[in-house]
């Protein structure tokens, strides 16, 4: 286990931990100091890359901020169980919810499990500076409610086809950043990557798109300086969570919404 | 009240977590439990589980209306009442759900207050005491909510674990209210802790052992 990351507090057992921070879940103290860490969702369809994603995060960023994993699957703990793999953060900072078949409700309707998860993570190994939560792999309509995710976001990648950005969706038209992965795979399933990128962005209403490939270090140089920043967004207190938006089947961002 | 209180205890899309429970259907079915077996252990948890759980929610609700609210003496007889570690870990999870809402809808309320004085995490029963107190339910309506709770979580996660027509889960229900009318019975008739019945059925205890153990687990227990 590097040493960089001195876990002194013992592993409490959630059963026998008792809630001393009825307000835990504020972000923020009264002056604006943040008391707790960012928490970022990624979300996207299956096999997009999240669990690389976080991997690449938890490389990159781990020397510097002290970190956590949340992972939701559809079966336990696939996800957590191919992060511990990776080797890139302590094993027992990544851990897995149930989320009883229904991985939608678990980061949107009705988030307790993951709450508790973040919250176990914080009093075990805290204080912490980012707590990652990946969603169970789904389609396009799943986002995180900004009651458990301060920012997220949203994972497609090239071999999902060149139409997937313009397809829209919540997380497409309205995640903090989206993710236009795999970039390195673009000429063998014959996609232009610009050409995807400026499709997202014009469904994406200035919202930032990042194309991104593990095997282009300049883009994960992007990635780490984007969580960076919103670090020290959520820090100042000036990063306010936004909800992406409602499960619509389709929207366009020139709808007409402009009142 | 508009008398909407007691329906959100039974609503099964309270966001307290609870679509992570399956009581006790997902470790049946890996152990060989059958569709059709359903019904049969619908009346089997109204005369074990759901009696202990309904009473001990309603002693929990009363002790929330004492000054000074004191949970010790339910927690404690129920935890010594639930003697496999998995259940007692996942009905401490269910009730840090409850006890989020409970905070959510009035943090200074005494019954509230006293949940954070559990050593352990209050188990499911105990917040739900204090949420009922909050939500100003009767005793009757809590333990009902409880028993019904029990019914809708094992139908809602049969829909997932032996997938079916989903309308046969209201018959299903239905088809159960006796058993149901009279756990609730049972639950109001308890006085104190130490009359808190003991319902573990040992084959729940050995199943629920045995779930724990497992690695591709939909729900919590
Ligand atoms: N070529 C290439 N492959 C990648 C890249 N990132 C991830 N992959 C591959 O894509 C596949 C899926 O990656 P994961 O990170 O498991 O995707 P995921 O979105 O977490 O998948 P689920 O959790 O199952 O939804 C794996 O085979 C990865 O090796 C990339 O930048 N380039
Ligand atoms: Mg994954």
């Amino acid at each position: 286990m590097p040493d960089r990351h001195p876990d002194t507090t013992p592993d409490r057992h959630p059963d026998t931990t008792p809630d001393r921070h009825p307000d835990h879940n504020t972000p923020h103290l009264p002056d604006g100091h943040p008391r707790r860490a960012l928490r970022l969702g990624v979300a996207g369809p299956v096999g997009t890359g999240k669990s690389s994603i976080l991997a690449t995060l938890c490389r990159e960023l781990a020397g510097e901020l002290a970190m956590a994993v949340v992972t939701n699957d559809i079966y336990t703990d696939e996800d957590a169980r191919f992060l511990r793999s990776a080797g890139v953060l302590p094993t027992e900072r990544i851990r897995a919810v149930e989320t009883g078949a229904c991985p939608h409700t678990a980061i949107r309707d009705d988030v307790s499990a993951n709450l508790d998860a973040v919250e176990d993570l914080e009093e075990a190994y805290g204080p912490l500076d980012l707590v990652l939560v990946e969603s169970g792999g789904d389609n396009l309509t799943a986002t995180f409610s900004p009651a458990l995710a301060d920012a997220q976001l949203f994972c497609i990648d090239v071999a999902g086809g060149g139409d997937v950005a313009r397809k829209g969706g919540p997380g497409i038209t309205g995640a903090d950043l989206l993710i236009i992965n795999k970039t390195d795979l673009a000429p063998h399933v014959e996609v232009d990557v610009a050409a995807m990128v400026a499709d997202a962005s014009r469904a994406r209403d200035g919202l930032p798109v990042l194309a991104l490939s593990r095997h282009d270090p300049a883009s994960v140089a992007q990635l780490t300086d984007w969580v960076r920043e919103l670090l020290v967004r959520h820090r100042s207190g000036t990063h306010v969570p936004t909800d992406p938006g409602p499960m619509a089947p389709h929207s366009h961002s020139h709808s007409h919404d402009g009142s | 009240m508009a008398g909407l209180a007691h329906l959100l205890l039974g609503d099964g899309r309270l966001p307290v977590g609870a679509y992570t429970y399956s009581a006790g259907l997902e470790p049946a079915v890996a152990a060989g439990l059958t569709r059709d077996r359903i019904p049969a252990l619908l009346r089997a948890r109204l005369h074990t589980a759901a009696v202990t759980e309904a009473a001990a929610a309603v002693l929990a609700l009363r002790a929330a209306g004492r000054d000074p609210v004191d949970y010790g003496p339910v927690q404690q007889a129920l935890a010594a009442r639930t003697p496999a570690a998995p259940l007692r870990e996942a009905s401490a999870t269910l009730g840090r759900g409850v006890q989020r809402l409970a905070r959510r809808l009035d943090p200074g309320h005494p019954a509230v207050a006293a949940l954070s004085g559990i050593g352990p995490r209050p188990l499911r029963p105990v917040a739900l005491g204090a949420l009922g107190a909050v939500m100003r339910v009767t005793e009757e309506e809590l333990a009902r909510g409880v028993v019904y709770d029990e019914l809708q979580t094992i139908t809602s996660a049969a829909l997932k674990l032996l997938p079916g027509d989903p309308l046969d889960s209201v018959v299903w229900i239905l088809d159960a209210e006796p058993h149901a009318a009279a756990a609730v019975a049972e639950a109001l008739a308890v006085r104190t802790p130490a009359g808190l019945p003991a319902r573990t059925p040992p084959l729940t205890e050995q199943w629920a052992l045995e779930h724990a153990q497992r690695e591709r687990r939909l729900f919590l227990a």
